[in-house]
């Protein structure tokens, strides 16, 4: 499997996500309200030798996809890192609207001769259930267009599908989603998760190989069930030619000093860590701390 | 192994379903749902037995339990059909649609021995799970005045005052219902149950039938009192977020779902706060749980079920009568507004 950037800049600081603080995660999104604040940020990234960007398709992602394209120039060396789907535009639609008008609307949102009400209509119901992975084929299609023309090398699965479809145990859908990400985009498909250790096991017993695991890991323990004694074991014996794991959260939402995060961080046997920052000085201090 | 049956398979029911599938205590055998899409989906990845109708899944099936996860109109009957199959019940919030059937249902497990809880989630969530703790020990002295507040992005556009049940209050639509219904358990959680709600106000904002944000004030013959305000249009809000604020005479506490900062009038050494402010975060009060898909305190709830269920432990931390505290409330909430009323 292709190896993947040792450090990859994520981008929840930009769009008011934080897992500790809703007060810090609104100052944030003030902050970067404007856009031109999100690409300086970006310039900085570069600067500090960052080759790896991910990026989840939110409404906003579209523009900054727009900026990385229009600046070719700058990011051609760069790895994009997708992370599909924006889980909040459909956990409203369907508390709203319920699961099939939504996936109706994602799907087929202004093209009103096609829509899945009228496939069950016509084919029944069966028919559509026999082609559940297509349909879930053709959610992942909707959600990348944004990132068309960038070099894209994994496509992270959000970790509310992963871990609902790790809960409910359905290999088929990994197994899908797995081949579709080669086959159309030519990339790794990677699992983002709260539980590594679980999705791990499962992956191997069920034979899926070459993926990227995105799992919260951090000294403390937090959002790492069911525990981080768990999670090292898993890395202690991983063999990376089959799973790159990517670490996320290490700093657990800012509980712990960087100093002391990496440097539990740089003894896993970890390939990659995804981390946010805002300012030059951070972006510049956490990469300098990361040594894999 | 505790067979369960669940009875909606709409956004809750997924996420139940998902995080019971991962409990070595549990087996789902049989899920019943209006939508055959759903059902087919289900049966073909999935062991289950799938049914179109909730009563012949109690019919048939031979059940320990029900999670109801269905549009609240159908609770009731479903909870009532559950109690003669006598089955252990969990159900989502809000409990019933109305104070009566809330009344009938809660008298109906009483002494039953059977386990019946609502899905009150914030009672299960680690920070407020510390600030209940807090309260009871009286770190900040006796309370004087709170405030619950939740503010959601849930309706993001007008609608066309259609025919769903989230759009009539008879059927358990409204932001009362489906929001203020976890802030005002918030209260009867950390606070008690007041005596008394005076001047509450209904405002809509994109909706033609139901309300869209919600105040009201809650007086206690002890003489604390405090505000309730949740408002479901609230664009500038990402994610639902929960906030209290409590004000004793020993110290104040202000909460979200992520962390608390808490200001004493002197030290408290059991608990390590100084005088002035301290600030908790979620990672210092935090439990991992065995899976968690959506946010553990999802994960922490089922397993409370699951467990007493297990043990025989009636004592369930959200029970129905806990619902139905929630429900008198609401009712005096939709009985005595005064201003800006829905029509």
């Amino acid at each position: 499997m292709k190896k993947i950037d040792k450090i990859v800049f994520g981008d929840n600081q930009f769009f008011g996500i934080n897992h500790m603080s809703q007060e810090k995660a609104q100052q944030q999104a003030e902050k970067f309200f404007d856009i031109n604040n999100i690409f300086r940020v970006y310039e900085n990234v570069l600067e500090s030798g960052i080759n790896g960007i991910m990026l989840n398709s939110n409404d906003r992602a579209r523009e900054i996809c727009d900026y990385f394209r229009e600046n070719q120039d700058k990011f051609d060396a760069v790895n994009f890192y997708p992370s599909i789907p924006y889980p909040h535009k459909y956990a409203n639609m369907i508390a709203e609207k319920g699961i099939l008008p939504t996936i109706n609307e994602a799907l087929f949102k202004g093209n009103s001769s096609r829509n899945i009400l009228s496939m069950i209509s016509r084919g029944g119901s069966a028919l559509v259930t026999k082609d559940a992975m297509k349909l879930m084929t053709m959610l992942v299609d909707v959600e990348m267009k944004m990132f068309h023309g960038l070099n894209v090398k994994v496509v992270f699965l959000q970790n509310i599908i992963t871990d609902l479809m790790l809960g409910y145990g359905i290999k088929e859908v990994f197994v899908a989603y797995s081949e579709h990400i080669w086959a159309t985009y030519n990339a790794a498909p990677g699992f983002i998760t709260q539980n590594l250790p679980l999705l791990y096991k499962r992956l191997k017993e069920w034979g899926i190989e070459d993926v990227v695991i995105c799992a919260s890991f951090n000294k403390i323990g937090y959002l790492m069930s069911p525990d981080r004694e768990a999670y090292e074991k898993i890395v202690e014996e991983n063999d990376s030619e089959k799973y790159q794991i990517m670490a996320m959260s290490t700093l657990a939402s800012g509980a712990i000093p960087a100093q002391e995060a990496y440097e539990y961080i740089n003894k896993q046997n970890i390939q990659s860590v995804v981390f946010g920052a805002s300012s030059k000085k951070n972006i510049d201090q956490t990469s300098s701390l990361i040594k894999l | 192994m505790i067979k369960i049956g669940i009875i909606g398979i709409g956004r809750m029911g997924i996420s139940h379903h998902a995080i019971l599938n991962s409990n070595d205590k549990v087996k789902i055998t049989a899920l019943a749902d209006n939508s055959k899409f759903m059902l087919s989906i289900m049966k073909t990845y999935l062991d289950v037995s799938v049914y179109t109708s909730w009563q012949k899944m109690l019919e048939i099936e031979e059940l320990d339990a029900i999670i109801v996860s269905t549009p609240p109109t159908f609770h009731y009957e479903i909870i009532k059909g559950a109690f003669d199959s006598g089955l252990h019940v969990f159900v989502e919030k809000p409990f019933t649609v109305n104070l009566n059937e809330a009344r009938e249902l809660t008298s109906l497990f009483k002494g039953s021995g059977l386990i019946n809880q609502v899905g009150y989630v914030n009672r299960f969530n680690d920070v407020f799970n510390s600030i209940h703790s807090l309260l009871n020990k009286g770190v900040i002295g006796e309370i004087i005045r709170f405030k619950s507040e939740m503010f959601a992005n849930t309706i993001s556009e007008p609608d066309d005052g259609g025919s769903s049940w989230r759009s009539s209050t008879e059927t358990g639509g409204g932001a009362v219902f489906e929001l203020a219904s976890h802030a005002i358990d918030l209260v009867n959680y950390l606070i008690g149950e007041p005596d008394r709600v005076v001047g509450s106000s209904l405002n809509q904002i994109y909706s033609k039938n139901v309300e869209d944000a919600v105040s009201s004030t809650f007086l206690y013959k002890d003489g604390k009192s405090g505000s309730v305000y949740i408002n479901w249009c609230e664009y500038s809000y990402r994610k639902p977020a929960n906030k209290v604020e409590i004000f004793g005479t020993k110290g104040k506490i202000i909460a979200d779902q992520h962390s608390f900062k808490i200001f004493m009038t002197t030290p408290n050494e059991e608990h390590g706060f100084r005088a002035g402010w301290n600030i908790r975060y979620i990672t210092d009060v935090y439990r991992n749980a065995a899976i968690d898909i959506r946010g553990t305190e999802f994960s922490h709830q089922l397993a409370h079920f699951i467990d007493c269920i297990e043990i025989g432990n009636s004592e369930n931390i959200s029970s129905f009568s806990e619902g139905l505290r929630t429900h008198r409330i609401i009712a005096k909430i939709f009985d005595n507004n005064s201003t800006n009323i829905v029509t």
